[in-house]
C-alpha cells in the first residue's frame, strides 16, 4: 500500500538534514521540496473499487523547452491520459536547480483540499506522489506556478477517462488564446511561395471573368 | 443655364456661410458688433457633466490587522506596526530565526521555503549565528499571459496600474498567485525588491536561484565582496546566471552600513525593471539577530541591536520610478526572444521619460496603507534612503528638519552632519537619516500630519496626476485613527483609491467642491432660437454643396463623353 510513498531523495547541500521531513496537515514537506494534497488510498466518490496502479515519471526542467521555440521551461511530457478510477504513481524529477512544480487543479475538493494535488522541489531532485483519477470524463490542468513558468512551457493537461477537449497553450498540443504576433519571413523560399500563391489567386480571378465574359 | 445655376449655388455657399457665421458669433464678423446691435442676450453657459460614479473605495483593504500588535515568535520580540497592511509576524520570525530554526506551525504561516534563510553556527560565540545561507529567486509582476488578458501575478502600484516589473525575493513554496482564481500575486512577491540584511562578519552566502526566463546576476554595490565570481558584472566577474541556474555569491561583509544589491545584466533595463534592493549590513554586536529580509520594505519591526540603541524605530525607504515605455513591454509578448529584442535593442532609455514614481512598491494613495512614518514626540527614527530612479531625488519632510548620518554606507563626521528639509540623493546613493521628533522649531515644528516627498514635482504624480507618485506622510501617532490611517482635517482622500481618478476622469476638486465651481463642463445643446436656425442654415449649406457637387461630377462626366466620341 504505502510502497514507493515514503521513498524520498533530496540533493543538495543540506541532504544531511538538520531536521528531517515533517507531516503538517496533509503535506509532506522538507528542504527538499512539498508534496500537498495527496489521495492515495480514499475512493472517489462513484469509484467501485480502484481499477488500477500506473507508475508515471514526469521531468521537468529547462531542457524540455528547446522542442518548443518561445519556451524556457519546460516538463517531458505535456499531455497524460488516464483511466478512470486509477491509482496514478507520480516519479516528479526537478532537473533545474531552480524550484519547480507539478500541481493538478481542478480535482474533487472532497479528495484535495482546494482541488489541488501538488508536488515541488527545491532544487535538483525527484519525489514521488499519488492520487486517485475520478470517476469522470475531464481534462485537468497541470502546471508549475512559480511566476511566469506555465506561461514559459510548464504546462500540461491531464485527461481522465479520455477527457474533455484541449485546454489553451499547452506546448505542442493547443495554441495561444491571447495570441502573440510576429512578423513576416523574408527568406527566399517563404517569399517565393508568397508570390506563387498569389499568382494563383490572380489567374484564378481573371480566369473566372474571362469566363463570365464569354 | 448651367454656368448660371453654377455661379448660383457659389452665391448660395457665401450668403448661408455670412448667415451661419453671424447666428454662431457675430463678433468673429466685426469685433464691435455691438454698437450696431447693442449688447447680446445672456446665454447661460452648459451645464456640468455627470458626475463619474465611483462606487464604494476601500482606503485600508486590511487583510490582517491582527498582525499590527506587537508579537513575540519563536522568542523574538516583533515590535508593533502601524501600517494598514503590516508585515506577516511569522514571515519576520522566520527571517530573523532562519528559516531552519523556526517550529512547522511557524513555517506554515508563511509563504516561504523551508531552505530560504538558513541560519547555523555561532562561530564568535557572541550568541547569534554567523553561517548565513540566503536564497533569492526572481519574479515577474504583471507579466503577460497566453490564455487572456488578465496580468499575471497582478500587482497593483496605485489604483488599477498594473505595469510590469521583475523583482528580487526570498525563496518560497506554493503558488505564485493568491489561488487559481485570485491571479494577483501572493504576499512574497512583491515590489520592491526585498532588502536583505546581514551582520558585519557575517560569512553570507548569497544564493541567486534564476527562475526567471532572462539571465540575471546580482551586483553587491557598495557591500565589501571579493572579485572573482562576485562582482556581478557579465563582463568581468562571472558568467551571466541563465533560466534555471544558480549562482553563489559568497561574503563576509567588514565595512557595515546601508548597501545596495541589483542585478548587472543590461542594467538599463534589469535595473529599471525593479531587479534592485536596499542590503544593509548591521554593525557586529553581541545577541543580534538581525531580520534578514524586510518584505516590501518600510518599518523594520526587528531592527538590529546597533539599531535599537540608538533609534526607536527604523524604516527601509525605497524610491523606484517606471517608464511604462520599458516596464509595460513584458506584457505585449509571451515570446522571450521578442521580449529580449525590443527590451535589449529597440528601447533606448536615453528617450525614456519616467511615468509612476514608487515608495516601497507603491505609489500614493496606496503608499498611506504601508508606508506612513508613524512617530512619537522625542523619538529618533532611523530611515535608510535608496534611490533606484534614474534620476536625483530631492526628497522632502514638511514639519522636520532631519539629520544625514550616513552617505553610501559610511557614517558623517559627527562635527560635519548636515541637518536639512531636502535631502539630494542621486542614482543608487543611499543616506541614512535621523528624524528627531523633538518639538524645537527645527528639528520639528511640533505634531501632525505631515507630507513626505521627492520635490521633483514629477514625482508627486502618477502619469501628470497628482496626488500621486511618491507621496506619504510622517504621522504622529496621536492621529492614527482605527483604520489605520491618519485623521486628516484637509480634503476627503476617498476619490484618490478610485482607479477613475488615475484615468483623467474625475476632476481634481471634486469632494471639496459641493458647488460643483470645477466640475467638467458639458457641450453646447440647442436651446435658443438663433441655435435652432443656425443648425437649419447649416442643414441648407450642406444641400448647396451637395448640389456643387453633382455640378461638378456631370461636368467631368459630360467632358470624358466628349472626349470619347472625338476618339471614335
Amino acid at each position: 500500500m504505502k510502497v514507493g510513498l515514503m521513498l524520498l531523495i533530496t540533493f543538495g547541500l543540506y541532504s544531511s538534514a538538520s531536521y528531517s521531513e515533517m507531516n503538517h496537515a496533509g503535506m509532506r514537506m522538507g528542504e527538499w521540496g512539498m508534496v500537498m494534497h495527496e489521495n492515495i488510498s480514499q475512493l472517489p466518490q462513484s469509484c467501485a473499487k480502484i481499477e488500477g496502479v500506473q507508475d508515471v515519471t514526469i521531468k521537468a526542467g529547462r531542457e524540455y523547452a528547446k522542442k518548443y521555440p518561445g519556451t524556457i521551461f519546460g516538463y517531458d511530457t505535456h499531455e497524460f491520459s488516464f483511466p478512470k478510477c486509477t491509482r496514478i504513481n507520480f516519479t516528479f524529477i526537478n532537473e533545474d536547480n531552480i524550484r519547480h512544480q507539478f500541481m493538478i487543479h481542478g480535482l474533487p475538493t472532497y479528495l484535495h483540499p482546494q482541488g489541488m494535488f501538488h508536488m515541488e522541489l527545491y532544487r535538483e531532485g525527484e519525489v514521488k506522489g499519488s492520487f486517485i483519477t475520478p470517476n469522470s470524463e475531464q481534462t485537468y490542468l497541470a502546471h508549475c506556478d512559480v511566476a511566469q513558468h506555465m506561461e514559459k512551457g510548464m504546462k500540461a493537461q491531464v485527461k481522465v477517462g479520455g477527457g474533455s477537449g484541449n485546454l489553451p497553450s499547452i506546448p505542442g498540443i493547443s495554441g495561444q488564446l491571447n495570441q502573440d504576433n510576429y512578423g513576416f519571413d523574408f527568406g527566399a523560399i517563404n517569399i517565393a511561395l508568397t508570390i506563387v500563391l498569389l499568382l494563383v489567386g490572380f489567374v484564378f480571378c481573371m480566369f473566372f471573368f474571362v469566363w463570365r465574359n464569354k | 443655364m448651367k454656368r448660371f445655376s453654377v455661379v448660383g449655388l457659389v452665391i448660395s455657399v457665401v450668403t448661408l456661410s455670412v448667415i451661419a457665421l453671424f447666428l454662431y458669433d457675430p463678433y468673429l464678423l466685426y469685433a464691435r458688433f455691438y454698437e450696431y446691435t447693442g449688447m447680446p442676450g445672456y446665454q447661460a453657459a452648459p451645464p456640468a457633466q455627470a458626475k463619474t460614479d465611483i462606487g464604494k473605495v476601500t482606503i485600508c483593504d486590511e487583510q490582517y490587522p491582527e498582525w499590527r500588535k506587537a508579537y513575540t515568535v519563536g522568542g523574538i520580540k516583533i515590535q508593533a506596526s502601524d501600517a494598514c497592511n503590516p508585515d506577516n509576524p511569522y514571515e519576520v520570525a522566520a527571517f530573523v530565526r532562519g528559516t531552519n530554526n523556526v517550529i512547522m506551525p511557524v513555517l506554515m504561516r508563511t509563504q516561504l521555503s523551508d531552505d530560504a534563510v538558513i541560519k547555523t553556527n555561532d562561530r564568535d560565540g557572541d550568541g547569534d549565528p554567523d553561517d548565513i545561507v540566503i536564497r533569492v529567486e526572481v519574479a515577474e509582476l504583471n507579466g503577460r499571459s497566453p490564455d487572456g488578458l488578465e496580468f499575471i501575478p497582478g500587482f497593483e502600484i496605485a489604483p488599477g496600474i498594473r505595469p510590469g516589473a521583475w523583482v528580487f525575493a526570498p525563496k518560497s513554496r506554493g503558488m505564485s498567485t493568491v489561488n487559481r482564481q485570485d491571479l494577483n500575486a501572493n504576499r512574497l512577491l512583491r515590489l520592491p525588491s526585498a532588502p536583505i540584511r546581514v551582520e558585519a562578519g557575517d560569512n553570507v552566502t548569497l544564493i541567486l536561484e534564476n527562475t526567471h526566463y532572462f539571465p540575471h546576476t546580482i551586483h553587491l554595490h557598495g557591500v565589501d565582496h571579493s572579485y572573482s565570481e562576485t562582482d556581478g558584472v557579465p563582463q568581468t566577474s562571472e558568467k551571466m546566471t541563465m533560466p534555471g541556474e544558480q549562482h553563489v555569491y559568497k561574503i563576509k561583509p567588514r565595512h557595515a552600513g546601508t548597501m545596495f544589491y541589483h542585478c548587472h545584466v543590461q542594467v538599463q533595463v534589469h535595473m529599471m525593471m525593479g531587479l534592485q534592493g536596499l542590503f544593509i549590513v548591521e554593525e557586529n554586536k553581541p545577541n543580534n539577530w538581525v531580520q534578514t529580509f524586510n518584505v516590501g520594505a518600510g518599518k523594520v519591526r526587528y531592527p538590529s541591536v546597533g539599531v535599537k540603541k540608538e533609534y526607536a524605530q527604523e524604516y527601509d525607504l525605497h524610491y523606484q520610478a517606471i517608464d511604462t515605455s520599458l516596464n509595460n513591454l513584458i506584457q505585449t509578448s509571451n515570446d522571450p526572444r521578442q521580449l529580449a529584442k525590443k527590451m535589449n535593442r529597440l528601447y533606448d532609455i536615453t528617450d525614456g521619460t519616467d511615468d509612476y514614481f514608487m515608495l516601497n512598491g507603491r505609489s500614493f494613495p496606496y503608499t498611506l496603507r504601508e508606508s506612513l512614518i508613524t512617530v512619537e514626540p522625542n523619538q529618533h527614527t532611523k530611515m535608510r534612503v535608496l534611490n533606484g530612479t534614474p534620476e536625483v531625488i530631492a526628497l522632502h519632510t514638511h514639519g522636520h528638519k532631519a539629520t544625514i548620518t550616513a552617505y553610501d554606507g559610511v557614517d558623517v563626521n559627527p562635527a560635519a552632519k548636515i541637518t536639512r528639509d531636502v535631502y539630494s540623493v542621486s542614482p543608487a546613493q543611499r543616506i541614512d537619516l535621523d528624524l528627531y521628533t523633538k518639538d524645537d522649531g527645527l528639528h520639528s515644528y511640533g505634531d501632525g500630519v505631515w507630507l513626505m516627498h521627492d520635490h521633483a514635482e514629477r514625482a508627486i504624480t502618477t502619469d501628470g496626476i497628482a496626488p500621486g507618485g511618491n507621496v506619504s506622510q510622517i504621522v504622529y501617532r496621536k492621529y492614527l485613527n482605527k483604520n489605520a490611517m491618519a485623521t486628516l482635517q484637509g480634503e476627503d482622500v476617498s476619490p484618490y483609491f478610485s482607479p477613475e481618478y488615475y484615468k483623467g476622469n474625475l476632476p481634481s476638486w471634486s469632494a471639496a467642491d459641493a458647488f460643483g465651481f470645477f466640475d467638467d463642463v458639458g457641450g453646447r445643446s440647442i436651446e435658443t432660437y438663433k441655435d435652432v436656425l443656425l443648425v437649419i442654415v447649416l442643414g441648407m449649406l450642406i444641400g448647396v454643396l451637395f448640389l456643387l457637387l453633382n455640378v461638378l461630377y456631370s461636368f467631368l462626366h459630360e467632358t470624358s463623353v466628349k472626349l470619347k466620341k472625338r476618339g471614335s
